[in-house]
């Protein structure tokens, strides 16, 4: 349910950062509205990781502006704090914890975080394993799952935190090729419920599918901003139309 | 003068009746260098004069012999007007001296998790603490459970030092037997034995649990 | 007495340090090398009796292996002087510890390198100190440094059976001057000037052998 004036989820205004002297994404201006499904693509070491790792914070951004939801990021830890409880974040290599069971994983966040009841927390955290079709393994470890079944744990474990924005940084590309259609259909229906999403990922199958908006990174910044369609069959600037040439 | 085997034999119960105060003294001990150890190892990475601090602290604990660690705490607290007992002095001199050497020892656990263990935990909110207790203590207790196990054991080893600031431990009875026999063969030899037999039985243990913990799924 | 004028005093016992300490090593080396190389080298009941003694040196605590010595001895017809109990317990002690790191180095190497030896037509013994030993050297370097600080701090123990140390001498100053506070300090600080180098050196060269896995997580 979209009200008629869609509120802003995540504001970038001219945000740029630097590690030491080497600036890795200049001048990022970018807004997603709430439900919005965005895919960011380009190439390796374009900033893309940077970019999505400074809407939670995991890096901080030196020039501009990050707003998430109603809270600016700043230095302020409780902001911070407030912003990553309605974020959650899928990585390449899943970071599950690998001494808790699937279940604990799941658990751990809501109960120390959230305050959950242990008995709710584990009632969430089995619906959404439920969802990612995992509810059997609840009981083992990590280490015991195949890398498709841990990625969708690791949507599994976010999703327990109910937040309001999704954070997926290439959650397929360290999968096997018979593993990405289970992780992807996972995050085609967690789209269909109208989360709002912004993955890195060269699934372009996927894009299509569920993105409002392709963006495309080079350099530390964005190059163009279009329409899935638009972009993969007549994409704009010079250097995408060069990147989609060699990952076709 | 030759040994005595008979004579031996004679003074192993005496001997043995103080191993509750060596093995209260190793279980006190290592809990007090575990905990402190890994204080500073949390502090160390905390800030940067934290880092500096520890470092240093750490540094000196590792450059100075335990011996005289304890001479310091059992002469010179005294000086400023706090007089604890000796198994008191020396199992605080004991944490604190392989504190310095846990510390090290965790370091190399908590350096070997990856990186993204840090930023799962941060990206689901868990505050600092949280991520210590939950994330980063487990899985680094797991990595360091060898040579925090040695150092363990060398604790144990270290035990009889007390006996130089008169805790009635089993080297100081053995020696109090010696003086009072004029042997020393026998004591000397009894005592050495039962500790060899105590190290051995410990780094013992510690090979099983490491094996065990190399096994179990949770390492995958 | 100021604190300068303690350590003075307290300075006069490091040759009786130093030498323990360099008499230690030569225990220490030697059987470091000889034990662990047999170590690597034996099987079955042989390489029982290897480690047996070993872990008898190893396992021990040094404070009991002085005083038993020193103090048994005589009783057993062997006269042997303070310097010499303290040098050798404290060597043997820490060349116990070496030899597991010698074995641990040879054990690391490829195995290749012994059977590349081998094609080249060179007997066992050449192969270990033409080509085994020289590349596990850098591997055993670290726990060298780190058993010759052990070594040198484990000196202060021959205090114990009467040897002039600096320990000794600082007991000794404690006994005619009441200022514990000061006379430990000042024994602490030349310990920690003494050993603090090695610590130093110790540090570089793990970190150099170990490079390329450098990382620190700030908490
Ligand atoms: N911690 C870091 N320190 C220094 N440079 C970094 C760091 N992390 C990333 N970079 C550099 O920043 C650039 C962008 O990295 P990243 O955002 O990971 O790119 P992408 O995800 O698009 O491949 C790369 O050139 C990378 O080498
Ligand atoms: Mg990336």
């Amino acid at each position: 349910m979209q009200s008629a004036l869609p509120p802003i989820a995540v504001a970038l205004s001219n945000v740029s950062k630097w590690y030491g002297k080497f600036q890795v994404l200049t001048d990022i201006n970018l807004t997603v509205k709430r439900g919005e499904k965005i895919v960011i693509c380009g190439p390796s070491g374009s900033g893309k990781s940077t970019m999505i790792r400074c809407i939670n914070r995991l890096e901080g951004h030196q020039r501009g502006k990050i707003v998430v939801g109603d809270t600016e990021l700043t230095n302020d830890l409780k902001k911070v704090d407030e912003v990553r409880r309605d974020v959650g974040m899928v990585f390449q290599h899943f970071n599950l914890f690998p001494h808790l069971t699937i279940l604990q994983n799941c658990t751990l966040a809501p109960i120390w975080v959230r305050k959950m009841s242990r008995r709710d927390a584990e009632e969430v955290a089995m619906d959404y394993l439920q969802r990612v079709k995992i509810p059997e393994q609840a009981h083992k470890y990590p280490g015991q799952l195949s890398g498709g079944q841990q990625q969708r744990v690791a949507i599994a474990r976010s999703l327990c935190m109910n937040p309001k924005i999704m954070l997926f940084d290439e959650p397929t590309s360290a999968l096997d090729p018979e593993m990405v259609k289970e992780v992807l259909d996972t995050m085609v229906s967690l789209a269909s419920d109208g989360m709002t999403m912004l993955c890195v990922t060269h699934e372009m199958g996927f894009a299509r599918e569920v993105a409002d908006r392709v963006i495309f990174m080079d350099a530390g910044q964005i190059v163009e901003t279009n329409a899935p369609e638009a972009f993969f069959s007549t994409p704009q600037h010079p250097r995408s139309k060069l990147f989609l040439s060699q990952i076709l | 003068m030759t040994f005595d085997p008979e004579f031996a034999l004679s003074i192993l119960p005496r001997i043995l009746s103080t191993i509750t105060t060596t093995l209260f003294a190793t279980i006190i001990g290592c809990m007090g260098a575990a905990a402190l150890g890994f204080l500073w190892e949390i502090v160390r990475r905390s800030s940067k004069p934290g880092r500096y601090t520890m470092r240093f602290l750490i540094d000196f604990i590792r450059s100075t012999p335990l011996l005289v660690q304890i001479y310091f705490f059992y002469f010179v607290l005294p000086e400023y007007g706090l007089t604890l007992p000796g198994l008191v002095v020396g199992v605080l001199a004991l944490s604190l001296y392989y504190s310095g050497y846990l510390a090290e020892v965790f370091k190399g656990g908590i350096d070997s998790i990856p990186a993204g263990q840090f930023e799962a935990a941060k990206a689901l909110g868990l505050s600092r603490l949280q991520l210590i207790m939950f994330v980063i203590a487990p899985q680094m207790l797991r990595n360091v459970a060898a040579p925090m196990g040695n150092y363990f054991v060398s604790l144990l080893k270290a035990t009889p030092y007390l006996a130089i600031i008169a805790v009635p431990e089993m080297l100081s009875v053995a020696l109090e037997i010696a003086s009072e026999t004029f042997r020393y063969t026998e004591p000397m030899t009894v005592v050495g034995i039962i500790f060899l037999t105590l190290a051995l039985c410990f780094s013992g243990l510690v090979k099983v649990i490491e094996s065990r913990l190399r096994l179990s799924p949770k390492a995958g | 007495m100021s604190l300068f004028d303690i350590m003075a005093s307290i300075l006069v016992g490091i040759n009786v340090t130093m030498k323990v300490t360099l008499y230690g090593m030569l225990y220490a080396v030697p059987f470091a090398f000889v034990f662990g190389v047999a170590q690597h080298f034996t099987n079955g009941i042989p390489r029982l009796i290897v480690t047996s003694i070993i872990e008898f040196w190893r396992s021990s605590p040094v404070i009991i292996l002085i005083y038993g010595f020193y103090f048994s001895l005589p009783g057993l017809g062997i006269n042997l002087s303070a310097m010499t109990v303290g040098a050798m317990v404290l060597g043997l002690n820490i060349g116990g510890y070496g030899s597991q790191a010698v074995r641990a180095a040879l054990q690391a190497l490829d195995p290749g390198q012994v059977e590349a030896g081998y094609a080249l037509g060179f007997r066992r013994l050449r192969i270990l100190y033409l080509i085994e030993l020289p590349q596990a050297l850098a591997a055993m370097t670290p726990t060298f440094i780190n058993q010759f600080i052990q070594l040198v701090k484990g000196t202060s123990l021959v205090s114990l059976v009467t040897l002039a140390d600096m320990t000794f001498l600082a007991k000794a100053l404690s006994q005619i001057h009441y200022a514990p506070a000061k006379i430990y300090t000042a024994l602490l600080i030349v310990y920690f000037l003494m050993c603090y180098p090695a610590t130093i050196v110790g540090r570089m060269i793990e970190r150099r052998v170990s490079r390329g896995r450098e990382v620190s997580h700030d908490l």
